[in-house]
C-alpha cells in the first residue's frame, strides 16, 4: 500500500486533465481512480466559478455563541457606559445644589410615576413572553384573539408595544405638569438634568417601539417563521429589558432617592 | 467559556472595590467617579452574566478544548450585508433630523418623514423577496 501517498500527494498539485490523462495510461488504471475519484471532485467545484448563493446560511455551528446577540450585549454595555455619564451628571449636580434638590424635588409625583414605571416593568414581562413563542418559532396565534395562552411572539409583542406607548405618553403628560410647574429645561440647572436623563431615556424607549414595529413588520415576510426573524425579536428584547432596567435605576434616584 | 465570564466578573469586582476607595479617599463629596465607576462594573457583570448564560446553553465550543484543531473553528459565521446602499440613506436622514434641531423644525420633519423610508429600506433589505432571510 505504500503506493498510495505519493499517488495522494501528487493529486493535490496535479490539474483534473493531467489527472484522467494518467489514469488512462497507467497499469493501476482503476485502483487509481478510485483514490483519486474525490479528490478531483472538489478541485472541480473548487475552480468552478462561483454564482450566487440560493440559499443564505442561516447559523453557524451549534457551539458558537450567536454574533448578533453577542454584538447586541457589546453595544448595550456603550449604552450602559452612556447613561452612566447621565447618572454622573445627576449626582454631580446634586450634590452641589442641594437646596434647590429640595424644592424642585417636592413638585414631583411619585405616585403617578410609580404607576408608569409599573407599565414599562410589565410591558417586559409581555415581552420574554413573546420570546418564548419566538424560540419555540411561533409567529402567530393558533387560537382567537382571547386564547391567551394561544398567542405568538406577534400578539405579545403589539401587546409590549402598547404598553410601552402607554409609558412614553404618560410621561409626555408629566413633562406637560411639570413645565407647567416651572421646571424647564432651561429654567434652572435641576430642569435641565431631569430633562436630559429622562429624555434621552423616554427616546431610547421610543426607538425600542419602533424596533418592535419593524420586528412585527418582518414577520409578515415568509411563510414560515426564520431563525432570523427569531433572532431580531430576541436581541430586540434585549435591548428592551435593558431600556427597562435603566428606567427603574432612574426612578429610584430621581423620584425615590430625591 | 469560563475564561471570559471569569474575566468580565473580576473586572467587575475590581470595579466595585475602586468604586469604593475613590468614594473614601474624597470623603464621599466628589460622587461622579464612584457612580461612573460602579456602573462599569454593572458592565462588566452585565457581559459575564450574559457569557455565563451563553456558556450554559452552548456547551463547551472548539476554543474551549486544549487539543482542539482550528479547521473544527470552520463553518457559516452568520448573515453579513455583501452590499449595501440603506446605511447611507439612513445616515443622510438622521444627518438631516440633527440639523433640523440646530436649524428648524421644518427640516426636522422633512428629515423624519425621509427617514421612515429609509429605515424601512434598510431593516427589511434582506427580509423580502425570493431569498429572504
Amino acid at each position: 500500500m505504500s503506493w498510495i501517498v505519493p499517488a495522494r500527494s501528487g493529486a493535490g498539485l496535479a490539474l483534473p486533465g493531467t489527472d484522467a490523462l494518467r489514469m488512462d495510461q497507467g497499469p493501476r488504471g482503476p485502483r487509481f481512480a478510485d483514490i483519486m475519484a474525490p479528490v478531483e471532485t472538489t478541485s472541480a467545484t473548487r475552480g468552478m466559478p462561483r454564482g450566487p448563493v440560493p440559499s443564505i446560511p442561516q447559523h453557524g455551528p451549534v457551539t458558537r455563541p450567536n454574533l448578533v446577540a453577542m454584538g447586541t450585549i457589546v453595544w448595550l454595555s456603550s449604552e450602559l457606559m452612556f447613561f452612566a455619564g447621565l447618572f454622573a451628571v445627576y449626582f454631580t449636580i446634586r450634590s452641589v445644589r442641594a437646596p434647590l434638590w429640595h424644592t424642585e424635588t417636592q413638585k414631583l409625583s411619585v405616585g403617578y410615576a410609580a404607576v408608569n414605571t409599573l407599565m414599562l416593568v410589565v410591558s417586559s414581562v409581555w415581552c420574554q413572553l413573546g420570546v418564548m413563542k419566538a424560540e419555540r418559532g411561533q409567529a402567530a396565534r393558533t387560537g382567537t384573539l382571547l386564547q391567551v395562552g394561544r398567542w405568538g411572539m406577534r400578539e405579545w409583542y403589539v401587546l409590549t408595544y402598547l404598553f410601552g406607548a402607554f409609558f412614553v405618553s404618560g410621561q409626555v403628560l408629566e413633562y406637560s405638569r411639570l413645565v407647567q410647574d416651572n421646571i424647564t429645561m432651561s429654567g434652572n440647572v435641576y430642569g435641565s438634568v431631569f430633562f436630559l436623563a429622562t429624555g434621552f431615556h423616554a427616546l431610547h424607549v421610543t426607538g425600542g417601539l419602533i424596533a418592535f414595529l419593524l420586528i412585527i413588520g418582518r414577520t409578515f415576510t415568509t411563510r414560515h417563521y426564520s431563525h432570523n426573524q427569531a433572532m431580531g425579536a430576541v436581541v430586540t428584547s434585549y435591548y428592551w429589558h435593558f431600556v427597562d432596567v435603566v428606567w427603574i435605576a432612574l426612578f429610584a434616584t430621581i423620584y425615590l432617592l430625591k | 467559556m469560563k475564561v471570559e465570564y471569569r474575566l468580565f466578573l473580576w473586572l467587575g469586582v475590581f470595579f466595585v472595590v475602586m468604586s469604593g476607595i475613590y468614594g473614601f479617599w474624597n470623603g464621599w463629596t466628589e460622587l461622579a467617579g464612584p457612580v461612573a465607576l460602579l456602573l462599569s462594573s454593572f458592565l462588566a457583570f452585565m457581559v459575564a452574566f450574559y457569557i455565563w448564560y451563553t456558556g450554559r446553553h452552548i456547551g463547551l465550543r472548539p476554543e474551549d478544548d486544549a487539543d482542539g484543531e482550528i479547521h473544527q473553528f470552520e463553518g457559516d459565521y452568520g448573515f453579513f450585508s455583501p452590499h449595501s446602499w440603506q446605511p447611507l440613506f439612513v445616515g443622510f436622514t438622521a444627518a438631516l433630523c440633527f440639523a433640523g434641531l440646530a436649524i428648524g423644525w421644518w427640516l426636522f420633519i422633512i428629515g423624519a418623514s425621509l427617514g421612515v423610508f429609509a429605515l424601512i429600506g434598510w431593516t427589511f433589505e434582506y427580509w423580502h423577496g425570493e431569498h429572504s432571510l
